[in-house]
């Protein structure tokens, strides 16, 4: 409720805010042990790194555990253009004054947050070298240009996302950053588990039409090397369910959710259509 | 009976009469023969009046007198002619024009064969029109008149009556003219092409046959028989309906998606004019034909097929009871292991047709009811089609209405009949369906059903399942997870491969043998077998002694990993380096011109990411422009305290390109292969795409080199250079692309190591090693062992990226998944499985990859 209305009152958030009640976390099915490693991680403040393909639940994931840790998440999305001052701070002018601001991941350290630099490898290679300290027994962020080292707060833990795919061959993360690593492995989680992501994403389709979805997004996925660079995500699944839900029929919503997003190739599609339609005759209306 | 037509020449009775007896009597002195068939003959001619009867026989005599054979010819219809027709006057007249020609005898033999039916068809009219046709054609050739004759004219009519035989001949006689066009050519396929591709379309498709028959007799003649692509070619594009081989792709992708099966699909051999189209299976493959009835027949087929690979019609323990039940104790096998279905059937003799098709419908029933609980859509979609189809006539109606009930039955949950139930329970296998087909076999509802009808009894998208000898199948319980069966890839490719080296060692191109430079050393060994030539080794059974192979040294030395002894073995491959000179500017020229279009594309999307590329650099020490966040960090650092330097400027220039990339293509046989939609082979393809890709990376500007490796055995490899770092883009280089061509096996390993030490006259800071494959690294002297040159190739890489290159593989092998994440590591390889995309998707993946 204080969200809402926070929301339509247009209230700036701090990045770092403590999350409210364990009970209002988003909604998130563990698919294995993710939920016991990542605890584990947590205890010793273990720097994780969170691996898999996209739309299969990292993000979800973290933000899900930050939530029932009762710890502030910072997410930096990282990007091409992203320097290490980006991330630890910068000097700025304020009147005749320099003031030293934080950067997100100096704040998290200051402050004891998850920090989340999601998709690290975007990053330009230096971001990557200031996590160096931050990653091992010192857990220190050094502040070149304010000559200081930070020590971290008890609290604070940093986690990478990393997606191995082809695309990141070229800019893949060095072994000696990787090994820094605790890793946890994500993939689309098992056909149950995923039903009921899309029955609760989808804010209640009924059981029939989730069983039918996720069984023909499950047999889309077979395409993946043959022509499909990612395969159909639980994501791509629950937007289908949620324009399910908005009135669309099957068919329609599971191309424009499904095939539209993903390829251009027309055998593809047809291919794909030709598994979605199996599943939701066309006599099947909105 | 009197037949008084025109009478000119008539005489008083007892005259003719008398001129009868005398020409009898002739021919008793000349032919026994003869003789004999005269006066067999004339009781059924004298009906007609003594002047007629005169008339004939001075025919046969003339006839005879003519030509011994054309002359019994006909004396030998005559009766029947005369009886059938009641009339003699006309074919008599038609017959005695015969005589123009000689050795017509085979013309007028046909001639009489056919004429009383002629007329009782098509009338008196109708008769003369065909047979002055005929006669036309006789003065023409008599070979083509022959052939006019003999072929029956309803076959020639079409159906149509007179009017379908004037517009089957219209166009060979107008070819005859223009072009020296055979009938007896034309018209092995002509009546069948004609319903294909209609009147109209008739001419044009002789035309183009009559000059193959001038260019080639063998081809043209295969061009008329339907035998020839090209012809059928022609055809199907005129044949209403589906054609499954140019939705390969999609027909496979959509198996892969339901069943996780990849099949490979190939032709049938299956031929317009033919029957029904049916999709058939070797175990290995699915034989698709041209044509079918519509997307979704060709749908079903495939979905059908596969679940009789699925659910274990072929599989070998099954089949070994079905034998055993039959009577026969082992399968018998044909020379490639396959089993073959005949005597399974023996003991129905003729009436074996029925058999087959209730035992068909029986199993047919099962791996439906099994598959239909796999794809939702299946049996509405089949029975949708069943209802809608036309239902056959005659004997196979019955058939194809009880199969259609019995999945009706299935669909709406209604009850069966008895007798199909135990197809429908869980442990039912193909000996349940016999066990079945044999109670349905008591029933004399089923009628007799001859060869002909058999097809029209399947429900569309059904066929015959032990038509093809097939390859025993393991037990998959369903399970098609496997099916990715390397022996039927390898024997494929082999099989690929062996087509593919005939072409090479044609004479007009030995000079040009690729090859010819490798320089085989003496050696004084004689096989018995074997094969050596292709990527796929094959132990050559050596019979005598041979010489000892002395290994050539002359050449850049590697070593190499042997995984057995988890070691180096050093200096064991011997490489020479090598310039392409294959050069072909006219194809190259060609390729670009194909490819203007997306060349034209691909340099636009370049362009249009220049300003991209060209993105300010920010934080220099000079530049064009201040650059605003710079400038606020020096000033701020300065007021701090600090002593920043003055990187305060951005600038827009073509940044250095910091990333080269050495493209490797394996040049082994296996890229001669035929395109698998037939036209064109895969190297079509590879020239294209890597001739874009270099346009792409010079647009680009980014440093790139290109080379291709052949080997044979470890002391032959050959790495040839197309374009070296330091060249130029110029017309040599695309010549030499152009030039590319397979030869020998691919010791990748080696390759890589080479482009490592080019590598190192390259100062970019990142370096990429393409790697463009079809299929797994093999050479003839690993001894059938795949893992050696695997691990040697794991070790290469492992060698590249310590050395600072980043390897990549972009394979054109379907099946590549199965081996490339063990030896590049996944991620690290994609894999393009239609073979078209490659020339689109090469500089694509580039420019992703350097981003």
């Amino acid at each position: 409720m204080k969200n809402l209305i926070n929301r339509i009152r247009g209230v700036e958030r701090d990045v770092i805010e403590k999350p409210g009640d364990a009970g209002d976390a988003p909604f998130y099915k563990p698919q294995g042990d993710e939920v016991e490693i990542f605890r584990a991680a947590y205890s010793k403040r273990l720097p994780v790194m969170l691996k898999g393909p996209t739309g299969c639940g990292k993000t979800r994931f973290l933000e899900h555990i930050a939530h029932v840790l009762g710890q502030p998440l910072v997410t930096v999305s990282c990007h091409e253009d992203l320097t290490s001052s980006d991330l630890v701070g910068r000097f700025l002018l304020e009147g005749e004054e320099t003031v030293w601001q934080d950067g997100p991941l100096t704040r998290s350290v200051k402050e004891g947050a998850i920090c989340y630099l999601d998709e690290i490898v975007e990053a330009r290679t230096d971001t990557t070298v200031v996590i160096h300290p931050l990653t091992d027994h010192r857990r220190q962020l050094p502040l070149d240009k304010k000559s200081q080292i930070i020590d971290a707060h008890e609290d604070f833990m940093l986690v990478i996302s990393y997606n191995p795919g082809y695309q990141t061959v070229l800019k893949d993360l060095k072994p000696s950053t990787k090994q820094r690593f605790v890793g946890i492995h994500f993939d689309y989680p098992a056909e149950d588990v995923e039903r009921e992501i899309v029955a609760k994403e989808s804010g209640g389709l009924d059981a029939d039409r989730v069983e039918k979805l996720v069984a023909a997004g499950r047999k889309a996925r077979a395409l993946k090397d043959h022509g499909l660079e990612e395969a159909t995500s639980t994501r791509a699944l629950a937007y289908a369910g949620e324009l399910m839900q908005a009135g669309l029929s099957p068919r329609v919503a599971c191309r424009a959710a499904m095939i539209a997003p993903i390829t251009d190739d027309p055998e593809l599609i047809q291919a794909l259509e030709e598994i979605f339609d199996a599943h939701f005759p066309e006599s099947e209306a909105a | 009976m009197n037949d008084t037509a025109t009478n000119g020449d008539a005489k008083p009775e007892a005259e003719e009469l008398v001129e009868i007896e005398e020409i009898l009597q002739h021919l008793e002195d000349i032919s026994f023969v003869a003789h004999r068939d005269t006066k067999e003959a004339l009781p059924a001619i004298r009906p007609f009046g003594a002047t007629v009867a005169r008339r004939w026989i001075a025919t046969a005599r003339d006839l005879f007198f003519h030509d011994r054979e054309s002359g019994k010819s006909f004396m030998r219809h005559s009766a029947r002619l005369a009886e059938h027709m009641q009339t003699v006057e006309l074919w008599l007249e038609q017959a005695a024009r015969f005589k123009e020609w000689v050795n017509s005898n085979y013309a007028l033999e046909g001639f009489m064969a056919q004429a009383d039916r002629v007329y009782a068809t098509w009338g008196e009219d109708g008769e003369r029109e065909w047979a002055e046709i005929g006669l036309r054609w006789c003065a023409r050739s008599l070979p083509d008149a022959r052939a006019y004759f003999e072929t029956d004219f309803e076959k020639l009519a079409g159906g149509r009556g007179i009017e379908g035989l004037r517009a089957l001949i219209e166009p060979a006689e107008t070819l005859f003219d223009e072009r020296g066009l055979t009938l007896d050519a034309y018209l092995e396929g002509a009546p069948i092409a004609r319903n294909l591709v209609g009147d109209q379309g008739l001419l044009s498709w002789a035309r183009r046959g009559a000059d193959l028959l001038k260019a080639g007799r063998s081809r043209g003649e295969a061009y008329f028989r339907l035998e020839s692509d090209e012809s059928l070619k022609l055809l199907l594009e005129a044949l209403p309906g589906f054609r499954p081989r140019m939705h390969g792709r999609f027909l496979r992708l959509v198996l892969l998606a339901w069943l996780d099966a990849d099949i490979p699909l190939a032709d049938s051999s299956w031929k317009p004019g033919e029957g029904r189209p049916m999709l058939e299976t070797d175990g290995r493959r699915l034989f698709m034909p041209a044509v079918m009835d519509s997307r979704e027949e060709a749908i079903v087929a495939t979905q059908h097929a596969a679940a009789h690979l699925a659910f274990d019609t072929y599989a070998q323990d099954d089949v070994q009871r079905l034998f055993e039940r039959a009577g026969v104790e082992h399968p018998p096998l044909d020379d490639k292991s396959r089993f073959t279905w005949r005597p399974l059937f023996a003991n129905y003799a003729e009436r074996m047709f029925r058999f087959q098709v209730l035992f068909d419908l029986a199993e047919d029933l099962r791996v439906n009811a099994c598959i239909a609980t796999r794809i939702p859509n299946f049996l509405p979609r089949l029975v949708e089609l069943a209802e809608q189809h036309e239902r056959p006539e005659g004997a196979a109606a019955v058939y194809f209405d009880f199969a259609l009930k019995a999945h009706q039955a299935l669909l709406h949950g209604e009850e069966q009949d008895p007798r199909l139930t135990p197809m429908l329970e869980p442990d039912a296998d193909v000996v349940t369906a016999w066990a079945v087909g044999e109670t349905l076999f008591a029933d004399e509802a089923f009628p007799e059903i001859t060869i002909e009808e058999r097809a029209e009894a399947y429900l569309p998208g059904l066929s015959l399942n032990q038509s093809l000898p097939v390859y025993p199948q393991r037990k998959r319980d369903g399970s098609l997870a496997d099916f990715r069966d390397h022996e039927a890839h390898d024997e494929h490719k082999f099989e690929r491969e062996k087509q593919e080296e005939q072409p090479q060692q044609a004479p007009e191109q030995a000079q040009k043998d690729p090859d010819a430079d490798i320089q085989t050393p003496q050696q004084e060994t004689s096989g018995t077998g074997g094969r050596i030539g292709t990527g796929i080794p094959q132990p050559a059974q050596v019979a005598k002694r041979a010489a000892p192979y002395v290994p050539r040294k002359d050449g850049i030395a590697y070593p190499e990993w042997d995984y057995r002894e988890q070691r180096y073995i050093s200096e064991w491959v011997n490489l020479y380096e090598r310039v392409l000179d294959d050069e072909n500017a006219e194809l190259a020229a060609s390729i670009l011109a194909d490819n203007r279009d997306t060349l034209k594309r691909l340099k636009r999307g370049l362009e249009m990411q220049r300003p991209q590329r060209l993105a300010p650099l920010r934080k220099q020490m000079d530049g064009d422009e201040l650059d605003t966040e710079a400038v606020i960090d020096f000033i701020a650092d300065k007021k701090a305290g600090l002593s920043p330097k003055a990187f305060i400027y951005r600038r827009r220039a073509v940044q250095h390109r910091d990333t080269s990339v050495l493209l490797l293509a394996d040049m082994s046989t296996s890229i001669m292969a035929r395109h698998p939609s037939g036209e064109g082979k895969i190297v079509d393809r590879v020239r294209e795409g890597i001739m874009l890709f270099i346009e792409a990376i010079d647009k680009v500007g980014d440093p790139c080199a290109i080379a291709g490796f052949a080997s044979k055995q470890r002391d032959q490899v050959n790495y040839y250079w197309l374009k070296d770092f330091n060249e130029g883009l110029d017309d040599t280089v695309r010549n030499r692309i152009a030039g590319i061509s397979g030869r020998l096996a691919s010791r990748m390993g080696a390759g890589i190591r080479h482009s490592l030490e080019a590598f190192k006259r390259s100062s970019s800071q990142r370096r990429l090693l393409l790697i463009l494959s079809d299929g797994r690294p093999a050479d003839y002297d690993d001894g059938g062992d795949q893992r050696y040159l695997h691990e040697d190739t794991r070790m290469a890489m492992k060698e590249a990226i310590d050395a600072g290159v980043h390897p990549f593989c972009i394979t054109l092998d379907p099946s590549g998944s199965d081996y490339l994440p063990a030896i590049f590591g996944p991620g690290h390889y994609t894999i393009i499985d239609h073979v078209d995309e490659l020339p689109r998707r090469l500089p694509e993946i580039y420019l992703r990859l350097r981003q």
